[in-house]
């Protein structure tokens, strides 16, 4: 391949014109004449709790409304609003003891807003007006929050299928004696010359999309379910409500609309059920649900809080001996991808240094908090937060510089990946380390500030950390793409991959752009239509890019094959002796032996018989490509973080000053987005080190399920920001790639939390870190690790 | 939990001040005033219920900001947040008012929300309201009886509740003049920048030279409303402000409030940084670094 003419380049973003402009239709924008709107009746007056009576009549006499709907007039059929368990065999999904326990209107209350009763109105207002009149009587359930809490023997049960109310832990028969790793870890400490423990707590963080949670559906007048959502799975939801609803996907169509961010938030059904359920009670009916934040907080799953323990042993030359961690989760009220977040965790641990002997255990259980799921990082944020923490405080013990003992003991290509399965195809993090390091001035601001007075100090750290591109060899990796050419030379790629913002749509033309070698304008992605598109699981494990954007590259490479097919046909060469410039195929060495791209298109289409030979004008048949793709490798980014900040030691304030994100993505094929990518990632990886936390009352209510209490990182807290992007290019990513997508939100979180420990000497184990936790721990100190 | 519907009210459009007046005088406590709105709908979508909101919106003439030296500076119950930050007058002659505005929400928020209605909300996290208290307004309410003037430090009566009668509205604010050796300033802590206090003070001193001959100082998120600091007043009053003053004054401040755990920090750490805040409050209005 030649110099690239669009892979590489920040052209403008394909979304963003329509997005700017307020053109974009998102599923709020959707309005069908005759639309209904339908409302989730939520318990608010109980965190757990059995509904004994639901006295619906009061609601269904409000003028306007059309019908109310309780868990018995809508399907009894138990689902997983999650989709992971799609992506894992059924016999592996019976070994990891997936289940599948929700209902669409539920009778045991399992969180405050779990939804007990639906109403369908001519109005919002009428709908809402309706919901206030449901009386309910309950029986109120012991709270629990906690694991220790709902794990307690006498506790009730949230379901039967999970004795204990232990909705996950490492099944003995994948991960024997329910642990991971490698090595004797207990014989691996006697022997170590530093052994240091503790116990984190990582936070119940939301994703905070900017798009709230609006649906559409209707049952229309062929019998089909129609959902107009903002999935980032849309291929797997299908699949999902065609269980579901108990009808072959034929009948069930998906249309994505534009999605304002997902983060995981989106990753499965939130409230696809709930709306498919309303639009088949009134067929013929379109039925909209609109949420306010405050119920998007409630009832789209966050990022899992974790109680997460670990100890790790060292010889004094830092040789890392052996690691042991068990991460317990919380997993809210329902299960949904209970079996792979506490995995994940793991693997990431794992993936990072070449600890000699590791073991690591990962259990969640339920609590009667909204539902958890897949949050950027899937576990990597609160491994990072841990894991670093610990390297930190060991070379701290052991007088080690710790940017050199990470260098030293990461591991490298060739050393085996996150799922302990298969080797690292590329690494660059020492790379990453060294620029780093030179952009923000580590050493000399680590000397520096090793020696400090006053009230106001700095501290400055660094955390390193690696993902995943795609979820290969762990669950279900597969992305279909077609491709045809137009009569004019111009492509439609046909492709499932989601844009939550991330920018793939415009990352997916570039790479048909570039494998076909034509300008960006003459190919146009066709997404969203669960009618027109093929397979793709979603939007998830950083995968768009490295397995979409390989799909796109394989059924583009055969579209261009083909099309030089027949030019070599034409011009009696072989296909290798062609090249293309734009729309002109010509043999290499003689341009003037050439021919149009487009005259073979359009006479593939327009297929006339020359009168004068009465042969047809040129070969027949449009050229179409399609892939089934399935990835062989995966090739995980590696990724430095450097923090610089400054903690006020009277109020414990941390201002934040300057933060250095380098990643190792093999090849940016849009540096723009790969570093939007980066920074947005910074945003949450700061603000769940620093401030991000939903909070719960005795009673299980969630205190600040909305903006004016969860308090995210504002343009105006962030600090100045450089994205290093160091490409060196991997053996087996579409055009170098590896992925950017989750990265970015892993490292600034450990970072923070070790340039924290250098200004004050402490290291701070419960998260978020706050003012009143930094300013207590100082007033206190002794309390925590000095 | 909020709603994305808000409940049904009556909006009252009154045209003239005396319309309005005797809107009030009618419907007394059934109807609300409505300002900018940024406390008030807030607090409808969360639940709070209004038979009805009288909007300000269409009376003229009301959003007036005039200093002048001799009678200080006046504004109307119209008069929003970004006046007062584009105002150089303000900047130069009430610095604590001037840096509440300009640290005051988003951009959006301060061309909307009114200081009036910041006062009248009766929060304890105001940042309007702790400068107004440092600096002594005065509201002018007006009803359909006649005007009556409440001093900032009778107006906040309980959370929430403040000396307006039923019938009256508040029509304008005076702050009185800075005399020579007046200074003042305002500082806040948040969880993040944009956001409500979780702590603010605002301290307005009469200095001579470094003896401070009289101060005023208000204090937010320490009590069920904005409250002066008579313990850390008297400290400074008739001293001279250094580091010893300073501490003392802050340990006084331990005497003044009586904060509570709630959503945006706890007890223990407002008592904790009370007595700091208070310091950097001080040192910021006498200029020192
Ligand atoms: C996103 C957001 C951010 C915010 N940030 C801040 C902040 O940083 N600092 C801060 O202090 N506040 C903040 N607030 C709160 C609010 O904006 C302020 O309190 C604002 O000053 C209120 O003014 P308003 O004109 O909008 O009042 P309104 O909501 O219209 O009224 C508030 C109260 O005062 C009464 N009232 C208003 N005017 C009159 C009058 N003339 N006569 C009699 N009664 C009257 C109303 O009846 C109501 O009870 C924020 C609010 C939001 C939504």
């Amino acid at each position: 391949m030649g110099e690239l003419k669009t892979v590489g380049k920040s052209i403008e973003r394909v979304d963003i014109r329509a997005k700017v402009c307020g053109t974009a239709v998102y599923a709020a924008d959707i309005k069908f004449p005759g639309m209904l709107h339908g409302k989730v009746v939520r318990c608010y007056e109980h965190a757990h709790a059995r509904v004994k009576r639901l006295d619906l009549s009061a609601a269904a006499k409000v003028p306007g409304v059309i019908k109310v709907l309780g868990p018995k007039d809508v399907t009894t059929k138990k689902y997983n609003q999650s989709v992971i368990d799609l992506m894992a065999s059924k016999t592996e999904g019976q070994m990891l003891g997936d289940i599948e326990e929700q209902s669409i209107f539920t009778e045991h209350v399992k969180f405050y807003g779990d939804g007990i009763a639906g109403i369908i109105a001519i109005s919002e207002e009428v709908a809402e007006r309706a919901a206030q009149l449901v009386k309910v009587e309950y029986e109120p359930l012991p709270v629990y929050l906690t694991p220790e809490e709902s794990g307690a023997p006498d506790a009730v049960q949230f379901t039967p299928e999970k004795p204990g109310n232990r909705a996950f832990q490492l099944p003995e028969a994948m991960f024997p004696g329910n642990a991971l790793g490698w090595g004797d870890v207990d014989k691996a400490f006697e022997e170590a010359d530093l052994v240091i423990e503790d116990t984190f707590y990582t936070p119940k963080q939301k994703q905070c999309q900017m798009e709230p949670n609006s649906y559409v559906a209707l049952f229309d007048d062929e019998g089909r379910l129609n959902c107009w959502t903002s999935g980032q799975m849309p291929k797997l939801v299908h699949e999902k409500l065609s269980r579901l609803f108990e009808l072959p996907m034929s009948r069930v169509k998906i249309n994505q609309t534009v999605v304002g961010g997902g983060f995981g938030a989106r990753l499965g059904m939130v409230l696809e059920p709930e709306v498919c359920a309303m639009a088949l009670a009134v067929p013929g009916k379109p039925v909209k649900i609109q949420q306010p934040r405050e119920e998007d907080w409630l009832t789209s799953p966050s990022r899992h809080p974790s109680r997460y323990w670990m100890k790790i042993g060292f010889k004094k030359d830092g040789t890392p001996v052996a690691i042991d961690a068990k991460s317990v989760n919380f997993k809210g009220g329902y299960y949904l991808d209970g079996s792979a977040l506490a995995s994940t965790t793991g693997f990431w641990l794992q993936g990072m240094y070449k600890f000699q002997n590791l073991r690591y255990k990962g259990e969640s259980y339920f609590t009667n908090q909204p539902v958890c799921g897949a949050f950027r990082g899937y576990g990597n944020p609160q491994t990072n937060f841990v894991l670093e923490q610990m390297i930190e405080r060991a070379c701290v013990e052991l007088n080690l510089d710790p940017l050199q003992w990470r260098r030293k003991w990461h591991k490298e290509t060739g050393d085996l990946s996150w799922l302990n399965a298969t080797p690292y195809t590329s690494c660059a993090l020492n790379e990453c380390l060294d620029r780093g390091a030179a952009a923000i001035g580590w050493e000399e601001k680590r000397k520096k500030y090793a020696n400090q007075t006053g009230t106001k100090r700095r501290g400055i750290g660094v955390a390193v950390g690696n993902h995943t591109s795609g979820a290969f060899p762990m669950i279900l990796e597969h992305t279909t793409c077609t491709v045809h050419l137009n009569e004019d030379a111009s492509a439609t790629v046909l492709v499932a991959c989601s844009d939550l913002g991330q920018g793939s749509h415009t990352t997916l033309r570039q790479i048909a752009a570039e494998t076909l070698g034509w300008p960006i304008e003459d190919v146009r992605l066709e997404t969203g239509d669960s009618d027109a598109n093929g397979f793709d699981i979603g939007a998830h494990a950083s995968r768009t890019l490295y397995v979409g954007g390989a799909a796109v590259m394989k059924a583009c490479q055969d579209a261009r094959g083909q099309l030089l097919d027949r030019a070599a046909r034409i011009l009696k060469v072989n296909r290798d002796e062609l090249d293309m410039d734009n729309k002109t195929i010509y043999v290499e060495g003689s341009p003037e032996r050439s021919v149009s791209a487009r005259d073979i298109c359009r006479v593939g289409i327009y297929n006339f018989v020359d009168h004068a030979t009465g042969l047809p004008e040129g070969e027949m048949g449009q050229i179409q490509a399609y892939v089934s793709y399935k990835p062989e490798q995966n090739s995980p980014p590696f990724f430095a973080t450097f923090v610089e900040l400054e903690v006020d030691l009277e109020t414990g304030e941390v201002e934040l000053l300057e933060l250095v994100s380098s990643h190792d993505i093999g090849k940016a094929i849009h540096p723009a987005i790969c570093e939007g990518q980066m920074e947005g990632g910074a945003q949450q990886g700061l603000g769940m080190a620093l401030t991000e936390e939903t909070y719960f009352n005795e009673k299980g209510f969630a205190t600040n399920n909305s903006f004016t209490d969860y308090k995210m990182l504002g343009a105006s807290d962030m600090p100045r920001m450089t994205s290093i992007l160091v490409e060196n290019g991997d053996p087996y990513g579409p055009f170098g790639a590896k992925s950017v997508g989750e990265a970015g939100v892993v490292t600034p979180v450990g970072a923070t939390a070790n340039a924290i420990f250098q200004a004050t000497g402490i290291q701070f184990t419960q998260g978020p870190i706050t003012p009143e936790k930094i300013l207590r721990a100082i007033r206190e100190r002794g309390q925590t690790y000095v | 939990m909020s709603t994305r519907v808000l409940t049904e009210f009556d909006l009252l459009l009154p045209a003239s001040l005396e319309e309005a007046l005797d809107m009030l005088e009618r419907e007394r406590s059934a109807v609300t005033v409505l300002s900018g709105g940024t406390d008030l709908l807030v607090a409808m979508k969360a639940g709070f219920k209004t038979a009805k909101a009288m909007s300000l919106a269409h009376l003229r003439n009301l959003d007036f900001l005039a200093y002048d030296s001799g009678s200080g500076l006046r504004m109307g119950p119209r008069t929003t947040i970004a006046q007062i930050v584009d105002s150089a007058d303000v900047k130069q002659h009430y610095p604590a008012l001037w840096q509440a505005a300009k640290i005051f929400a988003t951009p959006q928020l301060r061309n909307t929300a009114t200081v009036v209605g910041n006062l009248l909300r009766g929060s304890p996290a105001g940042d309007c309201s702790a400068a107004v208290s440092a600096l002594g307004g005065t509201l002018v309410m007006a009803s359909a009886q006649g005007r009556r003037e409440v001093h900032v430090d009778n107006l906040w009566v309980s959370y929430g509740v403040t000396a307006r009668a039923d019938n009256e509205m508040a029509v304008e604010l005076r702050i009185p003049a800075p005399t020579k050796g007046t200074v003042s300033a305002f500082r806040r802590l948040t969880r993040v920048n944009e956001d409500l206090a979780k702590l603010n003070v605002a301290a307005c001193l009469q200095l001579d030279g470094s003896t401070c001959t009289g101060a005023r100082l208000a204090m937010g998120c320490v009590a069920p409303t904005m409250i002066r600091l008579p313990s850390a007043e008297a400290v400074l009053t008739g001293a001279t402000i250094n580091d010893d003053t300073l501490a003392l004054a802050a340990e006084a401040v331990q005497q003044d409030i009586s904060p509570i755990d709630d959503q945006r920090s706890t007890a223990e750490y407002r008592r904790a940084v009370a007595g700091v805040y208070l310091k950097r409050t001080v040192q910021q209005a006498c200029g020192i670094a």
